[in-house]
């Protein structure tokens, strides 16, 4: 067993639900809670052997502050047991997987519970910070004339809340809106908006399809009073062109191709996982889904974040020597279907290749057959935070049903970064 | 009694001013229950520590020698003022010693015993001296502060508290069927006004520092070890005036007095048909000390409780306590009779030390139903993780829910904090197929009761746990043995039977099977203690022990309907009993599915003298299933339930609709005395009390009345035998006296050997 490697034993989630719908109620912590109390039963784990427990989450709850400690407790991991919450934006699901296998290899700790949680319902709105002055003040005057000169210089504008989702959502250093980024590579690299649709309907109709397989990773989530809740409910079976060419573009009102439908729908949900060296795994005996074999980040440029995963693929073929046709599959996280196709054309550009990447032939061909073939976070959803554990899970499993041996998988990430990494289901 | 130790006293010299520097304690002397020291500033400061015991309580010998303390400390010229406190880590002082009050209480019947008169006497003069007392005194309480320890903090100036979960402070001495007589009735309502006296008094129930705080009881709270520090703030504000509060001064006036005891003595004999003259005598007593100078309330408490110490309610009372708490700490091999234990099983060395590192961290339960969330929320509620199964997301789903409520329902009760229950809900795992029973100590199966899935289930269950995994059913009716039989590891396997609703019933059947491993039953013995329910171990026999006494009695209370008496004779006869719910109302609780199967079951057993009564047959075929569909003997959807007038039709009248109240309550109890007899006689457990504790807290019988056995002695068993002939005379030979009553009647002997509090 190579202790390079650290070995993926199991996962599960919750299911994917519209921000808004069902989970709307739930914080990141109960979410994530509830992703590892059902890993915890289904395997059996004696919670004092965990190490440290990482959770990626991208708006961290005000009420729980590093989500990941609370998650643990919660769940009932022993007090000793350290926890952390790491972000990486779209990545942070991701990152805490990474993370895991560097503390493994730093010598600090075999058995790790990581995974992502995200409540994009309870992202809260904001004073603007005038109304933040003008409380402090009212909150310092002692008598009663004094309060009521602070609470008269409030003006309406002083309520207008920041929607902080909105913010989040917005590149602070490039000032573009995610959706605006994806509409920069559609002009750049000629997506049209036909394409997009086209794909879009794919990723429902590949999700559809897919329910029962995605059933597999998924744990009901019991709300007190109502039926429990079992799938995702992102994906749509009226989609097709017609119904999305009627949708209007969201970031450029008239001449944009960006649009609800094509892009990732705003989400609520977790995933747990639990990792462990091989020689841990094979001692407590267990049958990991897989192995994290490689991993790599990079950084691009904000404006172009969608292209994230080129960069970061690039790098990981040059620590690994495996490239594109070493994939039995590939997920890239569907941000946008236009920044998805924007990469589909990168990859295969020479010279994108040569300008961006500097090397002289392109990193290869992602065939389609083989690319989010259970759908992708148009149709399932993109809870930012939880995300990149998602996908993992997601393409272990699939793996495994295929009986097949690699997948990479990749996503762009606001700010403008990539990530990218390198699965193999144990043989 | 003479103190046996010099008291210490000792002069501490703190650097500085000393009056705000913590002090160090003083070394306990050995052998003394209570120590003083004075500090450099003047605070005395009497620390109450009985050797040998985690608990502070008062019995001759402390009180004596707490009176000499105080005469030293009276005439001690540094003492400037005095704090009490305990150093015990939860009890401040839990009241007076039971075992010397029941021992005195055991004087011949009907003359007050001398013995008990001076313990009552020298209580109520050592607080009185302490009363008088010319320099300001502070009871600082941590812990249970009950019955005499609240009596004693009462004749303190002040009373300070800490605000943790052990500190409780209250009369409880109604519920023992006494009433607090060192002071309490006549000192209370000087300080909390009359009605927050009688509410605290008549209910007996103790309340929490927060609460106490609120209802005048004490002045401040403040954390343990802070206690000492806050003592010299209200030091500092001299002896303490009498109340000044309107509330209080209002309704402390003998005019008001005379207004409130007839109002709630009406609404207590209206509530317990005068079955607990306790309350009754608490109630007159307090009331009349409100005109009343000190020393002549004081001699109405003492008359008082001379007169309740000689009554039956009394006796038995102190005999259900003192059995609770022998329940709490008993242990299965020594404390409970059982049959022969099986030939001990190989490994018994392993299973020793299993017993010995208890306890249980974490349980299974299969079957996400009304009794399966019910013991799932119970477990978690007392720190331990459960894995909650069921077959499908939606039946585990309903059990999520049902345990959701149950911990919504405790926030409202103010039972726990919003976090506790949310803590609580999070310690279960809710699972379907796919959940691992490795690591699971216990587990405990409350699916649906049919034996052949049952036998399936278990077979499984035993190969998907460990080899010390405890495999226990909850079942009602069916046999442990035989579902045990279906497994690899019949030693393994055990019944623990919970009674609904879990959260509320207190008792819990523990059934050895006949493969049961002494070490597993003792284990699972030290388990329902763990979780904080009382243990009763059975054998392995029909119903176990609370259902079949109850259903002969359930079962002639439904023959009663179908003769046609009516609901309200019916239940109101056995109301009147003391019974806390009318046996039809109790059928609609557990529901009529329910009690249709295990009176089938049982009938099938006992034919002779047992049947499945046709009405509950009816009512189930009609779809009128109790409580749970509203509708039953009673209907439930409105708000107090009134009879169903609608099931009229199911009645064929006979000779009970001529029967009186009494004459009905007569043949349901006849019934359960006869059949507790049968499961002394079969060995069911071995003990009287056992079937006498069982009873009450499993079924809430009479707890004045002691137990259906206990209840029996006092009628005389050769009534009971001559009464249930004669029902056999009438035609009704299920009425037959089971052999054991006729033997001890024609003996004339008693099932419990003597009168009194024996335990």
């Amino acid at each position: 067993m190579n202790t390079q490697l650290l070995a993926i034993v199991d996962g599960i989630r919750t299911p994917f639900r519209k921000a808004g719908t069902d989970f709307a109620k739930l914080g990141a912590d109960e979410l994530g809670r509830i992703a590892v109390n059902a890993l915890l039963a289904r395997t059996g784990l004696d919670p004092a052997l965990v190490d440290e427990v990482i959770f990626g989450c991208v708006a961290q709850p005000a009420d729980a502050a590093n989500v990941a400690r609370v998650i643990a407790l919660r769940s009932g991991i022993p007090e000793s047991v350290p926890a952390l919450t790491v972000h990486r934006n779209c990545a942070s699901g991701m990152e805490a997987v990474t993370q895991a296998y560097e503390h493994m290899m730093a010598g600090r700790g075999e058995v790790f519970i990581v995974g992502g949680t995200e409540s994009m319902s309870q992202v809260p709105l904001l004073f603007p910070s005038s109304a933040g002055d003008k409380f402090a003040r009212f909150n310092k005057a002692k008598s009663l004339p004094q309060k009521m000169q602070a609470l008269l210089d409030f003006r309406p504008h002083d309520f207008n809340p920041r929607v902080g989702l909105l913010l989040g959502l917005t590149d602070p250093v490039c000032g573009m809106n995610m959706g605006q980024t994806a509409e920069v590579l559609a002009r750049e690299l000629g997506v049209s908006r036909e394409e997009q649709d086209a794909f879009a309907v794919e990723s429902h109709k590949k999700a559809l399809e897919a329910a029962t397989r995605l059933a597999e990773e998924i744990t009901p989530v019991y709300l007190p009073g109502e039926s429990p809740v079992v799938n995702d409910n992102g994906p749509r079976t009226d989609q097709s062109p017609e119904v999305l060419a009627k949708l209007r573009p969201v970031f450029e009102r008239h001449t944009g191709t960006v649009t609800a439908g094509n892009s990732s729908q705003i989400t609520d949900g977790a995933v747990a996982l639990l990792v462990m060296s091989g020689e841990m795994a094979e001692e407590l005996g267990y049958e990991p889904l897989g192995y994290l074999k490689a991993y790599a980040y990079s950084g691009c440029d904000p404006e172009r974040m969608g292209l994230g995963p080129v960069l970061a693929m690039d790098r990981l073929e040059e620590s690994t020597g495996m490239n594109l046709e070493n994939a039995d599959l590939v997920e890239v996280n569907e941000a946008f279907a236009a920044q998805v196709l924007g990469v589909l054309k990168a990859v295969k550009s020479e010279k994108f290749s040569r300008k961006v990447l500097g090397r002289r032939t392109p990193l290869g061909e992602i065939p389609l057959d083989r690319l989010n073939v259970n759908g992708g976070a148009i149709a399932l959803g993109h809870p930012v935070g939880a995300t990149g554990a998602r996908l993992i899970l997601t393409a272990l499993k699939e793996l495994e049903r295929r009986q097949a041996k690699n997948a990479l998988v990749s996503l762009c990430v606001g700010g403008g970064q990539g990530g990218a990494v390198w699965l193999e289901r144990s043989i | 009694m003479k103190i046996t130790k010099p008291l210490t006293e000792r002069l501490v010299t703190t650097p500085g001013n000393g009056a705000t520097e913590p002090v160090p304690m003083t070394p306990p002397t050995p052998g003394g229950a209570v120590q003083h020291e004075i500090m450099a500033d003047g605070v005395c400061v009497l620390t109450f520590d009985c050797p040998g015991s985690s608990a502070n309580v008062f019995n001759e010998s402390v009180l004596h020698e707490l009176d000499e303390h105080l005469g030293i400390i009276e005439r001690d010229e540094r003492v400037r003022s005095l704090v009490l406190r305990s150093a015990k880590k939860s009890i401040f002082i839990a009241g007076a010693d039971l075992h010397a009050l029941s021992t005195s209480v055991e004087a011949p019947a009907d003359t007050p015993s001398p013995g008990l008169a001076d313990f009552i006497e020298l209580g109520q003069r050592v607080f009185s001296h302490l009363a008088a007392f010319k320099i300001p005194t502070v009871a600082a309480i941590h812990g249970a502060c009950v019955g005499g320890g609240m009596e004693l903090a009462l004749a303190c100036d002040y009373r300070l508290a800490s605000p943790d979960k052990v500190t409780k402070l209250g009369f409880p001495e109604t519920q023992l069927g006494i009433l607090p007589a060192w002071g309490g009735c006549t000192r209370l309502p000087k300080l909390v006004g009359l009605p927050t006296a009688l509410n605290l008094i008549l209910k007996g129930k103790p309340v929490q520092a927060r609460k106490a705080l609120k209802l005048g009881l004490i002045h401040g709270t403040a954390p343990k070890e802070r206690l000492l520090e806050l003592a010299r703030q209200w030091i500092r504000r001299g002896k303490r005036l009498a109340s000044r509060k309107l509330p209080v001064l209002l309704t402390n006036h003998v005019v008001a007095a005379r207004v409130i005891q007839p109002y709630l003595r009406t609404r207590l004999m209206r509530d317990t048909y005068g079955h607990y003259p306790a309350v009754l005598k608490a109630l007159e007593v307090t009331c009349q000390g409100v005109g009343l100078p000190e020393h002549a309330s004081l001699k109405n408490e003492r008359d008082a409780i001379l007169l309740l110490a000689n009554t039956e309610p009394c006796h038995n009372l102190m005999r259900l306590f003192f059995l609770q708490e022998r329940a709490k700490k008993v242990q299965a091999a020594t404390g409970f009779s059982l049959r022969p234990a099986p030939a001990a099983a190989a490994g018994t060395k392993r299973a020793a030390s299993l017993v010995q590192e208890c306890p249980m961290k974490q349980a299974a339960v299969i079957g996400a139903g009304v009794m399966g969330a019910g013991i799932a929320h119970w477990l978690s509620s007392r720190k331990l993780p459960v894995l909650l199964r069921d077959l499908n997301p939606k039946a585990v789903g309903r059990g999520m829910t049902a345990i959701h409520n149950n911990y919504e329902d405790a926030v409202k009760r103010h039972i726990l904090t919003r976090t506790e229950a949310r803590a609580g809900y999070d310690r279960i795992f809710p699972i379907t197929h796919e959940g691992s029973l490795k690591n699971v100590d216990l587990v405990i199966e409350a699916a649906v009761e049919r034996m052949d899935l049952k036998k399936d289930l278990f077979f499984k269950l035993a190969m998907e746990t460990g080899p010390d995994t405890i495999l226990a059913t909850n079942t009602s009716a069916l046999s442990v043995s035989e579902i045990a039989e279906a497994t690899r590891s019949p030693e393994r396997v055990v019944g623990i039977h919970f009674f609904n609703p879990v959260h509320r019933m207190q008792l819990v059947e523990v059934v050895v099977g006949h493969h049961t491993d002494p070490e597993v039953l003792e284990r699972t013995v030290r388990f329902v203690q763990q979780i904080g329910k009382l243990p009763v171990v059975v054998s392995d026999s029909p119903g176990f022990l609370v259902n079949r006494i109850l259903m002969p009695y359930l079962m002639e209370a439904t023959e009663l309907f179908t003769g046609g008496a009516a609901i309200e004779d019916i239940d109101g006869a056995m109301l009147e009993f003391g019974m806390p719910m009318g046996p039809l109302r109790l059928v609609d609780e557990v529901s009529i599915d329910v009690a249709h199967h295990v009176a089938e079951t049982l009938a099938l057993h006992f034919a002779d003298r047992m049947s499945t009564p046709t009405v509950l047959k009816s009512l189930l075929a009609a779809g009128l299933l109790g409580k749970k569909s509203e509708h039953g003997f009673y209907r439930h959807e409105l708000k107090t339930p009134e009879p169903n007038e609608a099931i009229k039709m199911f009645q064929s009248p006979g000779r009970a609709s001529r029967l009186s109240r009494l004459d009905m309550q007569r043949r349901m109890v006849l019934l359960m005395i006869n059949e507790a007899a049968r499961c002394l006689e079969e060995e069911v457990v071995t003990a009287p009390e056992d079937v006498d504790f069982a009873m009450v807290m499993g079924s809430g019988f009479a707890p004045f009345r002691g137990g259906p056995l206990r209840y029996a002695d006092s009628v005389g068993l050769s009534r009971v035998v001559h009464e249930l002939q004669q029902e056999v005379d009438m035609g009704d030979a299920y009425f037959t006296p089971c052999s054991l009553l006729r033997r001890k009647a024609q003996n004339q002997e008693t099932f419990y050997p003597q009168k009194g509090v024996v335990v």
